[in-house]
């Protein structure tokens, strides 16, 4: 059994020492795809972060390719980061490079290929989701849709072993939506990319996640996993229950 | 697992073979992003290309990346067939090419047309700095008539940031300016034993030119610098535009009493500067041997009533122009953080051409109304 790419044990996330959900325990192995779902503010943002090493965890233990975080000196955390890609529910692009600059700048940090290189890369990943055409337009001048690609386009920039997607449709056309799907897909697939994502949309976690993780606001844990099938079953948790035959109606 | 990627052992590299009307690409190397790529073979146009493989080492989607970029240079009568590439590659290129089309790439201009295209924006500048003056008009107006929405909140604010804290530097460069004009009639005036004249010149001039410009000057520095990129950061997170979603005049809201504010305070601070610089004009006058009595009685008698009013005039106007500048530079500054810089530094430049044009405008204005 190889290692897991992520895992984590009774992890709790907060802000400024407040707990906002506890108790997390799970494990992505190479190839899976992980939902994250939950009702809006219970946490899922925040889990990711600290799953992806970006905040520190308040208790618990996670690891990430076999790294446990917390056990690693700065630079050990840094060389971590460099092979998971996050892609932020707000985008975060840099507002003053064009979209191209931002898939390249973390080329020309840790890659050690030269500017054209760059350049054929980055317009590479733009074409995978769609941008190609624009490439050289500011974060400014594009659509909120096209900026959730872009942010995409960037967290690929690197090939990393495991990706964390916050909220990647949210705010998408359902085409645009499905080829989102399709790369995902086709990341999981073709390179082995671990993947977990916080969504929302019933149809893509049916069809992406290998399991899904309920994170229920009111005991603020991690109330459940599984199937999204066993979720909409009667003995399920009744809040994940009600989460997903809401969201599952049209 | 080291940090940092292996270099690669064996170099990115092809072969080319033509059979036919076909052309084969054989691929072998390290194909990663961590070395550099061979450039890119020249194509005929009508030619098919095909791929093969031997001895591929390392692949990442450096590999994909650069047949994608053979596809964009190839001329467009060039076909691809990418059967013979292992099928996750052609997974990644397929998929890309299949986004590439759909999306539909924006045409780059040749540069001539981008001259025009620079041309027409700039005359729309033109247009845009003319609107926002209108605007800004408009604001005032319907101040006058009670129906303007006004931010007066940030008014004492503005009041005291282009007032009191700028009073310190204005201060001392109107000194310095009357210092330095003072030497300089010192060394002429002397030589002709007209030494008491200094105190006309430094009088009239301060009082006329340098009082108000070297305040309007200050200002552009500090006023106008600080309300474009004020102005244009609110542009760069939207605020500029939930104003308006509530029904409000940007312009108006925020440009009217920074307007006002300016107006208010600049001349004031004109005065204490034309103040300063006969000071330092006595300095030196004293030091050369003048008393500071006849100093003044020189001074009183050379700057009329008229004089002292064409210095207030003009920072009256000077005045407009700061904040205008200001206030224009930031409403049109571009939405993103290199745009804040760049409205900081065009109000500023814009501010001071302004002023110095002005200013010229004034003395021949004056000049034809014999107003001195
Ligand atoms: N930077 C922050 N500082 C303090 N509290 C925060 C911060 N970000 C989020 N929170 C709080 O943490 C909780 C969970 O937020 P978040 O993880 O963003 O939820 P979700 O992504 O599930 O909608 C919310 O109650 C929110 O108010
Ligand atoms: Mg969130």
């Amino acid at each position: 059994m190889p290692e897991p790419r992520v895992r984590c044990s009774d992890l709790a996330v907060g802000h400024d020492g407040r707990e906002v959900v506890g108790g997390v325990s799970f494990a992505v192995e190479p190839g899976q795809v992980v939902a994250v779902v939950g009702p809006s503010g219970c946490g899922k943002s925040t889990l990711m972060r600290a799953l992806a090493g970006l905040d520190p965890a308040m208790a618990g233990d996670s690891w990430i390719l076999g790294e446990r975080l917390g056990g690693l000196d700065e630079a050990g955390h840094d060389a971590l980061l460099r092979r998971v890609g996050f892609m932020f529910q707000g985008s975060a692009l840099w507002s003053s490079l064009t979209l191209a600059e931002n898939v390249e700048l973390p080329l020309r940090e840790f890659a050690r290929c030269g500017a054209r290189e760059r350049r054929l890369l980055a317009l590479h990943k733009l074409g995978q989701v769609g941008l190609l055409g624009a490439a050289d337009k500011h974060p400014a001048e594009i659509s909120g849709g096209m900026a959730k690609r872009a942010g995409l386009a960037r967290a690929l920039a690197l090939d990393p072993e495991v990706l964390f997607l916050d909220e990647p449709s949210a705010g998408l056309d359902p085409v645009t939506s499905a080829r989102l799907d399709d790369l995902i897909l086709r990341l999981r697939d073709g390179l082995g990319t671990s993947i977990v994502l916080v969504s929302h949309e019933v149809p893509s976690i049916r069809r992406l996640a290998d399991f899904c993780v309920y994170l229920d606001p009111v005991s603020r844990t991690m109330a459940a996993t599984g199937k999204i099938d066993d979720f909409l079953r009667p003995d399920a948790h009744p809040g994940a229950r009600d989460f997903f035959s809401r969201h599952a109606q049209p | 697992m080291p940090s940092m990627p292996e270099v690669a052992d064996s170099p990115a590299r092809f072969s080319l073979a033509t059979e036919g009307a076909c052309l084969r690409i054989s691929l072998a190397g390290d194909w990663t992003k961590d070395g550099p790529l061979p450039d890119f073979p020249q194509l005929r146009d009508g030619s098919e290309v095909r791929w093969s493989v031997e001895e591929l080492g390392k692949v990442d989607s450096a590999l994909p990346a650069w047949i994608q970029g053979l596809e964009r240079a190839a001329p467009p009568g060039v076909s691809f067939r990418h059967e013979g590439l292992p099928p996750r590659i052609r997974g990644w290129v397929l998929l890309a090419s299949a986004d590439a089309e759909s999306d539909g790439g924006e045409e780059s201009l040749p540069w001539i047309a981008r001259l025009g295209l620079w041309a027409t924006l700039s005359k729309a500048s033109w247009l845009r700095a003319v609107s926002h003056i209108g605007e800004l008009a408009l604001g005032l107006a319907r101040l006058l008539v009670g129906r303007a929405k006004v931010n007066w909140q940030e008014f004492p604010q503005l009041l005291r940031t282009t007032g009191p804290d700028a009073l310190p530097i204005t201060l001392l460069l109107g000194f310095l300016t009357g210092v330095i004009m003072a030497y300089v009639g010192m060394i002429q005036l002397g030589k002709v034993g007209a030494n008491i004249y200094v105190a006309n010149l430094v009088g009239l001039a301060m009082a006329r030119e340098m009082g108000a410009l070297m305040t309007g000057v200050v200002a552009c520095g500090r006023t106008s610098t600080a309300f474009a990129s004020h102005l244009g950061s609110m542009n760069v997170s939207q605020e500029t535009d939930a104003l308006r979603a509530i029904g409000l005049r940007p312009v108006e809201y925020l440009g009217v009493p920074r307007l006002l504010a300016v107006l208010a305070v600049l001349p004031l601070l004109s005065v204490f500067a034309t103040a300063a610089g006969i000071l330092g004009g006595m300095a030196v006058a004293v030091g050369y041997g003048m008393s500071a009595e006849q100093y003044a009685n020189q001074v009183i008698e050379a700057v009329s009533v008229r004089s002292f009013l064409t210095g207030l005039i003009k920072a009256h106007a000077f005045a407009l122009i700061v904040a205008w500048a200001g206030c224009y530079r930031g409403h049109v500054a571009r939405r993103n953080a290199r745009g804040v810089g760049e409205a900081a530094t065009t109000a500023a430049v814009l501010g001071i051409t302004l002023l110095v044009v002005a200013d010229a405008a004034f003395a021949v204005l004056f000049n034809l109304f014999a107003f001195y």
